[in-house]
């Protein structure tokens, strides 16, 4: 294992210009309600498991908020708090899903794992800050969302990891 | 194609449980719906049944309600992005609809069933 003190900052910039264009993607498709989300910009954070040190991991995770504020241009307002509570609990659950088990989970268990720990967070907040006791009635729509759209970001994730030869090349520089 | 670990389906049970979970809350929806407006700390209740167009101060303006044959959908807004207006039309006890950014949320809720006087409602607004 070499040593990651360094952070590689051109492989982080690739990875969150690539949360960054997938922010926009996401943000083009019509949504019936604010913050229904498919969680395009997660694709970036599944794929850096592996790869990434836990600082390169973390400066990805706030390139991607920062990003995703930006193009929504929430970023100066207080939804960038759901986004950045949200992230925050994802990155790091999904995080130490990955560290606990290895090859032990596949990357749809690390993308539902993080999908539910940004649901709970956001509601919870919501349930603080926004809707009050009127949560309860949004939390099955957002979960089931978060449910289905994890699913199949990690499925793709998967075939993305298990073809991917540009991947397979980047994991074994790293290791 | 990498196959689906142990871990990987306990996970999505543990979320399947959870989601399901959350709609039992729902079972207390029931009675004579009444429109709950929200917006930041107040609180406001209409009459399903009473057509009225009501108007919200938010933080970055107005938004504006309108109740008609016991539907209720948001009218206009001051906000950017309009998609509580494109939510269209609720009716039903559950059913909500929110304007974000300018923190108003609209909730129909079943009225509970301990008798009521149904003009105590009316009076207070």
């Amino acid at each position: 294992m070499t040593s990651h003190s360094k952070v590689r900052i051109d492989l982080v910039a690739l990875f969150a210009a690539c949360a960054l264009f997938l922010s926009t993607i996401e943000y083009m498709i019509p949504k019936p309600v604010p913050f229904m989300r498919l969680g395009l910009a997660n694709i970036p954070l599944i794929l850096a498991l592996g790869i990434f040190s836990n600082r390169e991991y973390f400066l990805l995770f706030l390139l991607k908020v920062l990003g995703q504020g930006l193009i929504s241009g929430t970023i100066f307002s207080y939804i960038i708090l759901f986004s950045l509570a949200g992230s925050l609990s994802s990155a790091l659950l999904m995080l130490m899903i990955y560290r606990l088990f290895k090859d032990k989970v596949s990357r749809v268990g690390i993308s539902l794992g993080g999908a539910l720990g940004s649901t709970i967070c956001q509601l919870l907040i919501s349930r603080i800050i926004l809707f009050k006791e009127a949560t309860y009635v949004i939390a099955p729509l957002f979960l089931f969302s978060g449910l289905i759209s994890s699913i199949i970001l990690g499925l793709f994730a998967n075939e993305f990891i298990h073809k991917s030869i540009w991947y397979a090349r980047l994991k074994e520089t790293t290791v | 194609m990498k196959k689906l670990t142990f871990i990987d389906i306990f996970i999505f049970i543990l979320f399947l449980t959870i989601s399901v979970l959350s709609f039992t809350l729902y079972t207390n929806v029931s009675g004579k719906p009444e429109v709950h407006i929200t917006s930041g700390d107040k609180e406001w209740v209409y009459d399903l049944s009473v057509d009225t167009i009501a108007s919200f101060e938010g933080p970055i303006g107005n938004t504006t309600i309108e109740i008609s044959n016991n539907r209720v959908h948001i009218y206009s807004s001051d906000c950017k992005n309009q998609i509580g207006i494109l939510s269209g039309w609720i009716d039903k006890p559950g059913e909500w609809l929110s304007c974000l950014p300018n923190n108003v949320f609209i909730l129909i809720k079943g009225q509970q069933k301990i008798a009521q006087a149904e003009e105590t409602d009316d009076i207070s607004f």
